[in-house]
């Protein structure tokens, strides 16, 4: 019965922190398009507030830069479990264009941190970007919380 | 005491570090640290042909997408003393003031939360929405468009396009002025930003302050004066104000909406038929070209070999706006939150302000400071 009422808070609360690690700005816009009345983030139990301590999903954007290597680890372990790590964009899974001769990032994000979902588009438009969030986190942090327990 | 604000904090969209030096509540003066997003574009862009690189000049900056690329393909088409046809350079003007717009909104929405009025920054946020339609109508993509190509643009313009992007932009002034109204008699917003995060003209001239900041502060500079498309063919005032607080600011932002609106009309009712792209022999040689994106002034200089870049360097506004606004905007504010409201105003953009990171240990330079 608890870990039902358990399963029920963790799917209908989701709290979201935003790391951009070094990209072009364009998903970062997208996110904050889902704020906007016409998406309306918050009707589906959706918290955007960037704050790694509090968060249940990380959504990640951006090429992994020369800062980001280390602290992009840092920040995966102050967020609490349960926890869910989606990529917004193609620059967290690929580099995107900036993965050349010459650039100086380190993509994908998935050497560093275990992802969870990926989010292709440069960039994805925010119904995507929503739609994933909502396919991927809610079971899988309530079934990713029964495993911790 | 010295209290760092980010890289990644709530009140923060994209990675910087923010050090404000405080006695008690009031914020005496500020520093900035960059170096969280610095791609190295300009590296990745030498040896290769302008084909690849237009689309890493797009991807510097996220919000301002559209200005990188037309100041790209005005560079090179400088360099081969080449002019985009003329309905090429109408339908340029067009996607530019509507990125303007969408840019506009989204910088005013930002301040909006800052101060914690929510019910501005959504209402700011849904007219935002009737702009990206009309750029996703024109050109196909909501942010990064991939437009402009050197020697025109790469698609045409239907009528009916046209017709429905007027349609949106009627929907966008229809609420204007009440939105503008909401914010302007709003005794508390007044209290929030009337005379907060001040910089005078010297100040801003100090700070080589550029766009809506600088022409809050007094600074009568507007590029789209001398721009060729718009000095030939359209009509255009810039619009400036004295105060330099954030609600000139806002309020400077503000009236541009009007403005660029007013400039896609006149784009779309004197549209001329022709070409929109002619064919360009890319010359060799250096040049440089200068355009008003939404944050200011944005700054190509290229030097080509053939078809190929040999060299390119870009200057963007936001890195003068976000050190002018450490220097003397954050200075003696009276509480942190209107400092984190103050920042929200000077329109930061990182991911632009992240060209090259030198630092001459002897002297003590940052990049930032080489332009003075």
């Amino acid at each position: 019965m608890f870990q039902f009422l358990k399963d029920i808070v963790r799917k209908s609360s989701i709290h979201v922190c935003i790391i951009n690690c070094g990209g072009c700005n364009g998903c970062d816009v997208e996110l904050v398009a889902l704020f906007s009345p016409r998406y309306d983030i918050e009707q589906y139990g959706i918290y955007i507030h960037n704050n790694p301590r509090e968060a249940d999903v990380l959504l990640v954007t951006g090429a992994v830069t020369e800062q980001w290597v280390d602290n992009i680890k840092r920040i995966y372990t102050k967020v609490p479990e349960p926890k869910i790590v989606a990529c917004v964009g193609n620059c967290p899974i690929s580099g995107d264009v900036f993965n050349q001769e010459g650039g100086t990032v380190h993509a994908p994000v998935s050497n560093f941190i275990p992802v969870a979902a990926e989010i292709s588009g440069c960039p994805p438009r925010p119904s995507e970007i929503l739609e994933a969030i909502l396919t991927v986190a809610p079971n899988a942090i309530a079934s990713r919380g029964r495993e911790k327990e | 005491m010295i209290l760092p604000i980010g890289p990644i904090h709530p009140g923060l969209k994209e990675p910087l570090r923010l050090k404000l030096k405080t006695k008690g509540e009031k914020v005496l003066n500020a520093e900035i640290d960059y170096g969280y997003v610095h791609r190295g574009i300009e590296k990745i862009m030498e040896g290769k042909p302008w084909q690849k690189c237009i689309y890493l000049a797009e991807r510097i900056c996220g919000i301002c997408s559209y200005e990188h690329t037309q100041t790209f393909a005005e560079t090179i088409e400088k360099i081969s003393n080449v002019r985009a046809p003329l309905r090429a350079q109408f339908l340029r003007v067009i996607t530019a003031e509507l990125d303007r717009l969408q840019s506009h909104h989204l910088a005013n929405s930002t301040y909006f939360k800052a101060m914690e009025h929510e019910t501005l920054f959504m209402y700011m946020l849904s007219q935002r929405e009737h702009i990206m339609d009309a750029i996703e109508l024109l050109t196909g993509n909501r942010v990064n468009m991939g437009w402009n190509v050197v020697g025109g643009v790469r698609m045409d313009a239907k009528g009916t396009h046209l017709k429905q992007i007027l349609e949106k932009l009627e929907a966008v002034e229809e609420n204007h002025d009440r939105y503008v109204g909401i914010f302007e008699n709003g005794p508390l917003v007044g209290l929030r930003s009337k005379k907060v995060g001040r910089m005078t003209k010297e100040e801003a001239l100090k700070g080589r302050a550029v766009g809506p900041i600088g022409r809050a502060s007094g600074l009568k500079h507007d590029l789209r004066e001398i721009h060729h498309t718009y000095h030939d063919n359209f009509e255009f005032k810039p619009i400036w104000r004295k105060k330099g607080d954030n609600f000139a600011r806002t309020m400077n932002r503000f009236d541009e909406i009007p403005q660029s609106i007013d400039l896609i009309r006149q784009a779309i009712e004197n549209m001329p038929e022709g070409d929109i792209r002619t064919d360009v022999e890319i010359g060799s040689g250096y040049d440089e070209w200068r355009n008003e994106a939404p944050r200011g002034e944005v700054l190509y200089m290229i030097e080509t070999n053939g078809n190929l870049i040999k060299h390119i360097s870009v200057r963007t506004p936001s890195i003068m706006n976000i050190d002018s606004c450490a220097k003397y905007m954050l200075k003696d504010v009276a509480t942190v939150s209107d400092a984190v409201a103050t920042y929200a105003t000077s329109d930061p953009c990182i991911a632009c302000a992240e060209r090259v990171a030198i630092l001459d240990v002897d002297k003590g330079y940052k990049t930032y400071e080489l332009f003075k």
